[in-house]
This record gives structure tokens, C-alpha cells and sequence, in this order.
């Protein structure tokens, strides 16, 4: 997972790295080998291929340090014994590349500025001896910024547990970002996990929608509540929660159609159906290919419906990861699961820490 | 976020504006506020920083012709290259010929089919529609309610998993009979090998004339590499945008066609079947921009607001009446959106209520009609609108007096946006002079 974004990471940590080394006049400490991780092991995958690329360990660094030697020996003056005084100079290239990266990986725009900040104002006059190591302040920096954003995970298995049944989740969208099938893959997810489901089948809009739903929960065995294509969701969704309570089934998941978030009318139908079914959790599901726009309307959704967490899809597509990062970061809320392929059981909970482990090595 | 990008950058084309030389820390401004507003706009970041260094390089380099402005000089430049990174629409033939559909999943293929097939179908040629998605839950149905909405015959079994085989046996039937054949695929992305196969298959079978591409409007960074493999495998000759109707910009697109050496072809702009647009290079630069159409903000604007049509003074001095508001909805169809028309004036980052603009074109062909059942003194002085007018203005023009107080609490808004406009200009005065100011340049 986010494969291209932790390589990148790496390289600027790097650079990072011996940036700084050199403004202490000292050697440079080698980047520390990843072990290229495989965060979907324990996930089968039976019909696709392995995932893309192995993880490269960075190359721009010794480049850089050919590139500027006198200039990091002048700043040798600037450098108090055995201490590393960190100037603005210092880290701005770096962190210019860092701003690259972070663009080139899909994080929205103000979201790169911030973290851009917030690294910036962490790093400028830090003071460390050279005992300590440098490499764990700039990965300690760029962790706490990249936590930060990330915000905590969500276990959909404990929150359930912890509710009165049944537990309606409602997912909403915009068109294309793949709610349907993720209505399936979270329902098959929970039958595994020893919860009873049923679908309210939402989307009475496309053509053809229900139809998919009620084939994937078919194949799954899930019971699903649908009316004919153009019915009121809300009618259909209060009969699936009717439904549930009548047969005592854990959880209600309920498709709604996509819809865009400068739809006023839309938005307000969505506003009805959470007034009428009263969901415990609104999830709000958008694809991780998604780039700057993936900020406006998870804004927009999250302030016409509200949004408890996040789904993202499709981060099977080479994954840059960007997205995941500036949702999170605009929403403020956790990110429930990655959709990673087209297969029932290709979904993953996510965990912030793991992921931001994934991309900086693991916190020794 | 959007509207800031746009006014960032307008500020930095004013800041040319007085000039009469090259100013190399304007141009840097100019240069460093087009990058960011490229890069919210999802183009890929290697295309930008290509862009900008040329746009740099001929604003500094280049001597503006005679008679033109610094500010129009570096303008010209900046569409120019933006023209140019875009390629030329692509071509459209009206004959027959067969297309085929990719792209990612979700990006919206099967409706822009349906939307493709009726654009055919309007323009007079038989059209039949292959549904080779064999992979994702009702996929053939949603195709088929589609085209039976428009009577174009499909061509399908959602019992049969080989989509080759639907291709092999739809083909040579529907090539006796229809002109124009469009093959729907299933959504896949490049890394998944054996569709990807199956995608070149489909495309040496059917010996597709057209092959294009359907590019999310909202899709990121990962668009070049994405249309690059799509490119190498099936060799894309056109590319759809698709969901331009909600905020994204369509950037990615952008990198697409700079990656497939293709052109844009259409644009799916709403969720009915009539929602497709051939592709227009101008009003697509001014959204990627966030800023009015840069060509049009010359040309539209000189044609479709004359001094009578729009009296921005008395606008400005809070004498905004029904008339003006009629003015302006008879206007929108020349020029677009109000909001567009606002960000043509040079007003800076003055804000104006969202809900202002939040009223659909059904809403203004409505208001229309309610103020034509308006009298004279009705139109140029609201006030005097009670219940009893109200009753009979709705009779008059046939919907509820609801609608008629809507049409009205509409006026009030916008005339108090207008107000509030003047407050904020920073002096009567002033504001006035930049009207005057625009009226002339523009």
C-alpha cells in the first residue's frame, strides 16, 4: 500500500538526513534500509497479480550531497560545537522537494502547505547534539505530521459491539467512487466477522443499480430491501431498518445513489434520509485516485450530512495515498477501510499508525 | 479554497496591469499563482512546472507586440501555452464507425455511452450499443435502461463471462445494421494485467476506429500513468471527461491528453442523457484557472453586456431593481453564470453569498416568466409588492404565489449582496472609477 508515496518519503528523508549532517560538518549516516513490506500478506488476493513495484531505497540522496559541498562547509561557521543549530536555509530545499512529493502523491493542496508548515516551524532552530541521532528527529517530525493529519483509526467491529442493534450505517458519496461495491465488500466483511446483515438498496436513481446490488448480495448471501427503480431512498431505507428490527439482525448498510455535492436538491434528499433512518454512522466514501477535488466535496458532504468516517476505494491503482491524507485531514475523521480491488474480500481496515509505520519504517 | 486560487491570480494579473515594462518579480508572481492554481486543478506536476518555465521564459524574452499592454501581453502568452499543452480538440466524424470505450472503474463509461449514442442518434445515424462489461453486477441492465430510454437497440447477455465473445458475436450483427457502434467496457486500471489483455483483445477484434479514454474530472496525479498504459495498450485517440458538473477541474484530463498525444472530444457535464458537450478549449482553461474565461473575459464580454444591459452604477448604488435583475437573467444565456460574471470584473477578492448563485436554470426561466406578469411600477420599485399583486402576478404567470415570493426574497438577496458589495469596496468612489475602469478595457 501507498508503495510510491513511502519510496518518495524515503528519498527526502534521506535528504533530509544528510542535509543536516552536513550542516554539522559530519558524514552523512546512510539512509536505513526498508525492508519492503507487504501490508496486504494477510489478505488473499486470488485474481490479480501481485502488487506493483518493490519499494527502492532513495537514490536523489548522494547526488545532493555531491551537488553542494561548499555551501554546507560555510555553514560549518553557523554550527556550534558538536550541536546542530537548524536554520530556515537548511531545510528549505528539502522541504520544497518534500512539497513535490506530496503534490506529486495526490495531497491536496492546502493540506501539502500545511504539513509543509508544520514540519517547517518544527524543524527551524531545533537544536540536537550530534549524539543524538539526527535521522530520528526528522522522521520523529515528519511522523508527528503526518499522524496528526492522519487523525486516529476506527474499528467497525468495536463500534458495533458497543451499540444497540440494529447498528445503521448509511454511505454516501459522489457518482463513480464505488459505494455500491463497497456496500458489498463491508457486508461480507461483518457476515465474516459474525455479524448478521441486510442492504437497503438506496440508489433508486442509475440504472441499473439495483440490480448490482441485489447480485452482490446474492452471491453473499445477504438479505437486501429494495423498491422499484425511481422509489423515495428513505422509504426504502426505513423498511430495511424495519426489517432488521423485526428480525433481530445486527447491522442495516444502506447504498445511496451518488450525487454530487453542488446538487442542492441532492444533498437535501441525503439530509431526509438521515433525518428518516437515523444512521449511527455515516460513512462517506470517495476514491483514493481522487486529487484536489477530494477536499471540496468531502468538506461540502461532511457539513450537508455530516460524516462519522471514510471509505476509499480503488487504492489498488498504483496508490499514491495522497487522498487518504487530505480527506483525513479535512474531515478530521478516521478512515475506516481501503477498498483494494475488485474481489469481495479486497477491503482493509485502515490504521493510521501502521500506514504511517508503512511509509517512515517502523518507530524503533 | 476555489475562488481564493482564482483571486490570487487575478490579483497578480492586475498587479501587470499599470505596467510598462516587464517586471520580472510580477512575472514570478504571475508564474508562481498559475502554478498553484494548476496544481489544485489536479494537472500533473512535471506538465506544470514544463508550463510555467515557458510561459517565464517568452513573458521575459518576448517584446509585447505594439499597441498591447504588458498585462495583455503576458496574458496572450499564458493562453497561448495553455492552448497549446492541450492539443487540439479531438476529432468527431459524423459517418460510420465503431468506438471503443475505456477507463477506470467508476469513471462513468456505460453513461457516457448512452450519452455518445444519443449524440449520434441526434445527429441523424443509426447507433447500436455493444455492453462488453461482462464483470460488474448490473452493468448490461443499467446499459440497456439507458439506451431503451432512447431506442437504440444493445447488444448484451449478463449470463455470458467472456466479453470477447459478446464482441465477436454482437459485431458483424450490429456492423449490417448500424452506422455507428459503440463498444462499453468494463472498468479496469493498469495495473491489472490480464484486463488490460483483454482490453487489447476486445480492441483487435473489433478493429475499433476510435478508441477513447474516459477520464474522471476529479481523477489526481495518477491520470498521466494511468492514460500512458491505457496508451501503450490499446493506443487512445480521444479523451472523455466526465463529472465536470461537480467542482473538480478536470486537470487530469490534461495530463492525459498530454500523455496520449490525443485531443479532448467530449465533455459529460450533468447526469441526464442529453449532458454532453463538445469539448471547448477556452471555457476548460478558465475553470482550470478558477479565474473568467481569459480569451472571452475580452471578447464575450464586450458583445454580450452592453452599457444598457447591465447598469453596473446604479447597481452599485443600491438602485438594483427587478429590471436589472430581468437584465441579468436574459444576459446569463449570452454569458453564462452570474457568478462567472462577477469574476470577470475586476472586484478582487471581494466575497459575495454563495446562495446568491445557487439558483438553476429551470428557477430562472421561471423567475422570467413571473416578472413579465409584473407591471411597470411593480419592476422598478419591488416594495410596492403585497399579497394581493402577489395573487394575481401568479395567476398571470401560472405558478403558486410561493414561487412569486421566492422570485422576490431572490431579488432581496441579491440586492443585498450588492450593498454589502459597495461597503466592501473600499469607498464609493473608487469602486465606481474600477467599474468605469473596466467598463472601458474590457
Amino acid at each position: 500500500m501507498f508503495d510510491s508515496l513511502k519510496k518518495k518519503l524515503q528519498n527526502i528523508r534521506t535528504k533530509f538526513t544528510s542535509n543536516i549532517e552536513e550542516a554539522a560538518g559530519t558524514e552523512p549516516v546512510p539512509p536505513v534500509a526498508e525492508e519492503p513490506e507487504e501490508v496486504q500478506a494477510a489478505e488473499p488476493e486470488p485474481s490479480r497479480p501481485p502488487q506493483p513495484e518493490p519499494p527502492v531505497s532513495g537514490e536523489e540522496g548522494p547526488e545532493e550531497e555531491r551537488e553542494k559541498p561548499t555551501f554546507f562547509n560555510k555553514m560549518k561557521v553557523l554550527v556550534r560545537e558538536r550541536e546542530i543549530f537548524l536554520r530556515e536555509k537548511d531545510v528549505e530545499e528539502p522541504l520544497l522537494e518534500l512539497e513535490m512529493v506530496l503534490l506529486e502523491n495526490d495531497v491536496a493542496l492546502p493540506v501539502t502547505d500545511e504539513i509543509i508548515a508544520r514540519m517547517r516551524r518544527d524543524l527551524v532552530g531545533q537544536q540536537r547534539k550530534i549524539g543524538s541521532s539526527v535521522d530520528d528527529l526528522v522522521v520523529a517530525t515528519l511522523r508527528s505530521a503526518l499522524c496528526g493529519v492522519l487523525g486516529e483509526g476506527l474499528d467497525l467491529r468495536d463500534f458495533i459491539e458497543g451499540r444497540e442493534r440494529p447498528v445503521k450505517i448509511l454511505f454516501t458519496g459522489v457518482n463513480g467512487t464505488g459505494k455500491t461495491t463497497t456496500v458489498a465488500k463491508v457486508g461480507h466483511y461483518l457476515q465474516k466477522n459474525g455479524f448478521s446483515v441486510v442492504i437497503g438498496a438506496g440508489d433508486t436513481f442509475r440504472a441499473g443499480a439495483i440490480e448490482q446490488i441485489r447480485t452482490h448480495a446474492d452471491r453473499l448471501g445477504i438479505k437486501t430491501i429494495q423498491h422499484q427503480a425511481g422509489a423515495d431512498p428513505s422509504a426504502v431505507l426505513f423498511d430495511a431498518v424495519q426489517y432488521a428490527k423485526a428480525h433481530e439482525i445486527d447491522v442495516v448498510l444502506a447504498d445511496t445513489a451518488g450525487r454530487f455535492h453542488n446538487r442542492a436538491n441532492l444533498m437535501n434528499q441525503l439530509e431526509k434520509i438521515r433525518r428518516v433512518m437515523k444512521p449511527d454512522l455515516v460513512v462517506y466514501v470517495d476514491e483514493a485516485v481522487a486529487g484536489n477535488d477530494a477536499v471540496i466535496r468531502a468538506d461540502e458532504f461532511n457539513r450537508a450530512v455530516g460524516t462519522d468516517a471514510v471509505v476509499l476505494t480503488k487504492a489498488d491503482m498504483d496508490p499514491k495515498g495522497g487522498a487518504a491524507i487530505s480527506v483525513a485531514h479535512t474531515v478530521g475523521k478516521p478512515i475506516l477501510f481501503l477498498g483494494t480491488g475488485q474481489g469481495y474480500d479486497d477491503i482493509m481496515p485502515f490504521s493510521p499508525r501502521v500506514v504511517v509505520n508503512e511509509l517512515l519504517g517502523d518507530e524503533s | 479554497m476555489l475562488d481564493n486560487l482564482g483571486t490570487s491570480l487575478k490579483d497578480a494579473v492586475k498587479k501587470l496591469a499599470g505596467k510598462t515594462v516587464i517586471d520580472r518579480a510580477a512575472v514570478d508572481e504571475l508564474v508562481r499563482d498559475l502554478q498553484r492554481a494548476l496544481l489544485s486543478a489536479d494537472v500533473n506536476v512535471k506538465l506544470v512546472m514544463q508550463l510555467s518555465q515557458a510561459i517565464k521564459q517568452r513573458a521575459l524574452e518576448e517584446e509585447p507586440p505594439k499597441g498591447m499592454g504588458v498585462r495583455e501581453h503576458v496574458l496572450r502568452i499564458v493562453y497561448q501555452e495553455l492552448v497549446r499543452m492541450m492539443g487540439t480538440p479531438g476529432e468527431v466524424t459524423l459517418g460510420p464507425q465503431t468506438i471503443l470505450m475505456a477507463g477506470l472503474q467508476g469513471s462513468g463509461k456505460t453513461t457516457t455511452t448512452a450519452k455518445l449514442a444519443r449524440y449520434f442518434q441526434r445527429k441523424g445515424l443509426r447507433v447500436g450499443v455493444i455492453c462488453a462489461d461482462t464483470f460488474r453486477p448490473g452493468a448490461y441492465d443499467q446499459l440497456k435502461t439507458l439506451c431503451d430510454r432512447i431506442s437504440v437497440p444493445c447488444f448484451g447477455d449478463p449470463n455470458e463471462p467472456e466479453a470477447l465473445r459478446i464482441v465477436r458475436e454482437g459485431l458483424p450483427r450490429f456492423r449490417k445494421l448500424y452506422e455507428v457502434i459503440i463498444i462499453d467496457t468494463q472498468g479496469r486500471h493498469a495495473l491489472e494485467e490480464n484486463l488490460i489483455e483483454e482490453i487489447v483483445n476486445i480492441n483487435e477484434i473489433s478493429h475499433a476506429d476510435h478508441r477513447w479514454l474516459v477520464i474522471d474530472a476529479a481523477l489526481g496525479q495518477q491520470a498521466s500513468e494511468q492514460a500512458r498504459r491505457f496508451h501503450e495498450a490499446i493506443g487512445i485517440d480521444g479523451v472523455l471527461v466526465t463529472k465536470m458538473d461537480g467542482t473538480a477541474r478536470g486537470g487530469g484530463a490534461l495530463s492525459a491528453v498530454a500523455e496520449t498525444q490525443s485531443g479532448i472530444v467530449f465533455i459529460g457535464s450533468g447526469e441526464t442523457i442529453e449532458d454532453l458537450e463538445r469539448f471547448d478549449p477556452d471555457g476548460f482553461i478558465s475553470r482550470l484557472l478558477g479565474m473568467g474565461d481569459l480569451r472571452a473575459l475580452v471578447e464575450r464580454a464586450e458583445e454580450a453586456v452592453s452599457a444598457e444591459d447591465i447598469d453596473v452604477n446604479a447597481m452599485l448604488k443600491g438602485r438594483f431593481t427587478l429590471r436589472d435583475m430581468y437584465k441579468q437573467l436574459e444576459a446569463l444565456n449570452k454569458m453564462g453564470p452570474l457568478k462567472q460574471i462577477m469574476s470577470m470584473l475586476p472586484l478582487g477578492g471581494m466575497q459575495i453569498p454563495d446562495d446568491t448563485y445557487d439558483i438553476t436554470s429551470t428557477k430562472m426561466q421561471r423567475y422570467k416568466v413571473i416578472m413579465d406578469s409584473m407591471t411597470p411600477p411593480e419592476l422598478d420599485d419591488p416594495s410596492v409588492i403585497g399579497s394581493s399583486r402577489i395573487q394575481r402576478i401568479a395567476r398571470g404567470a401560472g405558478v403558486t404565489p410561493d414561487d412569486v415570493r421566492d422570485l422576490i426574497k431572490y431579488y432581496k438577496i441579491m440586492q443585498r449582496a450588492l450593498k454589502g458589495m459597495r461597503g466592501m469596496g473600499g469607498g464609493k468612489f473608487n469602486m465606481q472609477r474600477m467599474m468605469k475602469k473596466f467598463g472601458r478595457t474590457q
